[in-house]
């Protein structure tokens, strides 16, 4: 059981990416961002109101940066929390209702901007900074136990040009312990299994968006240690193959270059990325005897 | 009978063995006995086989050496002739005990060493166990890869006894007692003796020169403790003492060894100097003193004490060094990866595109194409929907949704198919699970040598071969099958043992291949 002054930090990053999203809803009006939004605060709240040595951070991962939803820099001044917090009126507990306001008054700027052509959404950067957010974390409560996790909310494709990032974040957080978790709303992200799986996190495909609350409620609350009393799903058979750097095949058995390493499907003599040669040895041919001719006189 | 080349060391005649009249041979390696009149031995050890020899107590009537085999057996002779059975026996018995000791090492040796191994490796003596104590395989051939050649490894690293070093107050420890009437007494002990040995060598050197021809062992430690090179004042005034010599020789030592200073360059020895501000606080003029004719007579004799005090610690530490422990100078102050060293040159790697390592096992075709007004549709869509955000938490979740997200979740839902079968090690016990291990560990073994008799080239590796086969078809008639059907009888019907029988089926048929090859080049 964690002791009672045990730090219990868990990052979530929402994958907010524009183009997705506004294609999702126009093929699904049931549920947008907003029922996204709604279900990560429901997670958010239910973590916080656990222990109250939990904390929450939530990043918004866009097209053209990471924003940090909450805890977010405008919250400084208790006076204004305050008197939003009075105003809800419900009774709620203050933290998680100036959470909540927090929350979608960032996502309200984030996406009123929009700027840029880029299509990919940032993850590779989103899960650095909340690496770097864990270890601030980690410094400021330096006396006390900490133990982080991060949870990946995505929605649109891989981006195969982050591939280098996201391997360095994914080696950085197994270094650290920090456990990722995915949970996916639409294609399967050979990256994020691959991060579940070097960092010992679980990884969920959902076959219902609508239910994203419950998915989020029943797999992703409870931390590491509880996990190993639950039946939760089993890990996926990850790919691992490698893919070859002529096409980019996966495959499972190929060619590497001695010198540099690159992989490739078929033999070539020059290798095309260092231009190293190779021979290969070819069966030894007979040559036919030459006959002599006689000299003419 | 005996070879010719046998050297026959003693023979006693009127020896009995088994009520019977002989005479005892004892050769070079071994002991024979051979009834009289008969040409043949019909008792015959080797030295090496005997684990020892008894005789009968002094009183008894009856004279007899009996010796035990490292087997158990024993053989008992019965010496017989009236006059000289005592003088046969005992000479028999001298002998034997020469020559014995010779022998014995090697044969034990050899037992040490496998006891030794099956003690240290318990796999290796539940291996030993499984094949050679239920004769599935016989114990020579368990041995003849493990051993090696015995004779030739070096007995070094298993006598890693280390150096008793030498207590510095070796020679304050012999406290003298008075002997009652104007006498001390000294007792020495043999590890004091070894102590002064080795930190004084000049010593050791005269006691090999005059003991035992000079002086008795008594006497050389009498005159030492006598000496004035033993007491604290050392005044050399050229008495006729053997250990002047040795007096001298220190000082030289002594002198040599400042001369050579300390090795260590971590150590600075001259930064403790004393540097004390002289009379005057430094402001006088007047030349230091430190010339002998200023010193006092005491001063004299406390530089004397101080002068063996360095010397006695600086001998023994040498005495302890002198087995060859290496310095530390060069490695303690040199950086290797500091030292500009000559490496071999390098060609540098030469990458064209090395943003092919960058990209991830993706496709480079994605399979989506969005046109660039779908792009501007969709940011707009949502911008205009996130305007007005503001979250709805009653709203999240209905009812229905939740019960299919549980009952995908549940044991048997959608999303825990995987998760069905249950890991064969959670369902076997571990009683099995290490049974299994065990065979697994033997049946290696056996197809081990199997598999190394191929090709088969010599008649031996023939002869191997057929007996491995047999050997493995024992060990699954009497080991693999009663598991099969005790698990079967007892647990679910995994099957446990498929792979074993694929491995001895691959066996048995390669044997047969191999056996109807030899038949077809036989006719």
């Amino acid at each position: 059981m964690a002791s009672e002054d045990e730090i219990n930090l868990l990052v979530i990053v929402v994958d907010v990416n524009p183009i997705w999203w506004g294609q999702q809803a126009q093929r699904e009006p049931e549920f947008t961002l907003s029922k996204c939004l709604d279900a990560v605060m429901v997670m958010g709240n239910a973590h916080m109101a656990m222990t109250r040595t939990n904390k929450l951070a939530v990043i918004a991962s866009h097209c053209q940066d990471s924003h940090f939803l909450y805890p977010s820099k405008s919250w400084r001044g208790g006076d204004s929390g305050a008197e939003d917090a009075s105003s809800s009126g419900d009774g709620k507990y203050e933290l998680l209702s100036i959470a909540n306001n927090l929350i979608a008054e960032e996502i309200r700027n984030v996406m009123s901007k929009s700027e840029g052509n880029s299509t990919d959404t940032l993850l590779a950067g989103s899960l650095a900074k909340a690496l770097c957010c864990i270890l601030s974390i980690k410094t400021v409560y330096i006396g006390r136990d900490t133990k982080s996790r991060l949870l990946v909310i995505k929605a649109a494709e891989d981006c195969a040009l982050q591939y280098m990032n996201f391997m360095n974040v994914i080696f950085a957080a197994q270094k650290q312990n920090i456990l990722i978790d995915a949970c996916v709303l639409d294609s399967d992200s050979g990256l994020l299994q691959q991060a579940c799986d070097i960092t010992g996190g679980l990884y969920l495909k959902i076959p219902q968006k609508l239910a994203l609350a419950q998915y989020l409620l029943w797999v992703f609350l409870p931390d590491s240690e509880q996990r190993s009393q639950l039946v939760l799903p089993p890990p996926a058979h990850v790919d691992y193959r490698a893919a070859c750097f002529c096409h980019r095949n996966l495959i499972e058995v190929g060619y590497v270059c001695s010198v540099c390493l690159s992989i490739f499907c078929n033999f070539s003599p020059i290798c095309t990325t260092c231009e190293t040669a190779f021979k290969i040895q070819l069966p030894q041919m007979v040559k036919p005897k030459k006959k002599k001719l006689k000299q003419s006189t | 009978m005996a070879s010719l080349s046998e050297e026959v060391l003693l023979v006693v005649k009127k020896v009995r063995q088994r009520k019977q009249d002989g005479t005892l041979y004892l050769m070079a390696e071994r002991i024979a006995w051979g009834p009289e009149g008969k040409d043949r031995f019909t008792v015959s050890h080797l030295y090496a086989d005997i684990r020892c020899q008894k005789i009968s107590p002094d009183g008894k009537a009856k004279i007899q050496l009996q010796l035990v085999l490292h087997t158990g057996e024993s053989t008992t002779f019965h010496f017989s002739n009236e006059s000289s059975a005592l003088k046969d026996r005992d000479a028999a018995k001298e002998l034997l005990q020469q020559l014995l000791p010779k022998f014995k090492k090697k044969a034990n040796k050899e037992l040490e060493e496998k006891n030794r191994m099956l003690q240290e490796d318990p796999v290796l003596f539940q291996l030993y166990k499984d094949l050679v104590v239920s004769q599935v395989i016989s114990a020579d051939e368990f041995w003849a890869n493990r051993l090696g050649d015995i004779n030739n490894t070096d007995p070094a690293p298993y006598n890693n006894k280390q150096e008793v070093g030498i207590s510095g107050a070796f020679l304050a420890d012999i406290r003298p007692q008075t002997d009652g009437c104007n006498g001390l007494r000294y007792n020495l002990t043999a590890d004091i003796i070894e102590s002064i040995f080795r930190t004084y060598p000049a010593v050791k050197q005269k006691y090999s020169e005059n003991v035992p021809h000079n002086l008795t062992e008594k006497e050389f430690w009498t005159r030492f403790f006598q000496s004035h090179y033993f007491h604290r004042d050392r005044i050399n005034t050229g008495t006729q003492d053997i250990f002047s010599e040795c007096a001298k020789q220190d000082e030289k030592g002594l002198k040599s060894m400042v001369v050579q200073g300390v090795k260590n360059p971590l150590v600075d020895l001259l930064s403790l100097e004393d540097k004390t501000l002289d009379e005057g606080y430094g402001v006088s003029s007047g030349p230091p003193s430190t010339s002998n004719l200023n010193r006092s007579v005491k001063e004299s004799s406390n530089a004397a004490i101080i002068k063996r005090f360095n010397h006695h610690s600086a001998m023994v530490l040498a005495a302890g060094s002198r087995k060859g422990l290496s310095h530390l100078s060069s490695v303690a102050i040199e950086y290797e990866d500091l030292q500009r060293k000559n490496r071999p040159k390098t060609v540098a790697l030469n990458l064209k595109k090395s943003d092919r390592y960058a990209h991830g096992p993706v496709p480079l075709l994605s399979q989506h194409y969005t046109t660039s007004q779908d792009i501007i549709n969709s940011v707009n869509h949502i911008r205009h929907e996130m305007v007005n955000y503001k979250p709805n938490l009653t709203q999240v979740l209905s009812s229905t949704a939740a019960t299919s997200a549980i009952a995908a979740l549940s044991p048997g839902g959608v999303l825990m198919v995987a998760g069905a079968q249950q890991a064969i090690n959670q369902m076997v016990p571990t009683e099995v699970q290490g049974e299994l291990k065990h065979l697994y560990a033997a049946a290696g073994e056996l197809l081990r040598h199997f598999w190394s008799c191929f090709p088969v080239n010599t008649p031996f590796l023939e002869e191997k071969v057929m007996k491995m086969k047999s050997n493995l078809e024992r060990f699954q008639m009497t080991k693999l099958s009663p598991f099969q059907e005790k698990i079967q009888r007892q647990y679910l019907s995994t099957n446990l043992t498929g792979h074993l029988e694929e491995m001895l089926q691959t066996a048995y048929s390669k044997f047969h291949i191999w056996q109807t090859r030899r038949m077809m080049r036989k006719t």
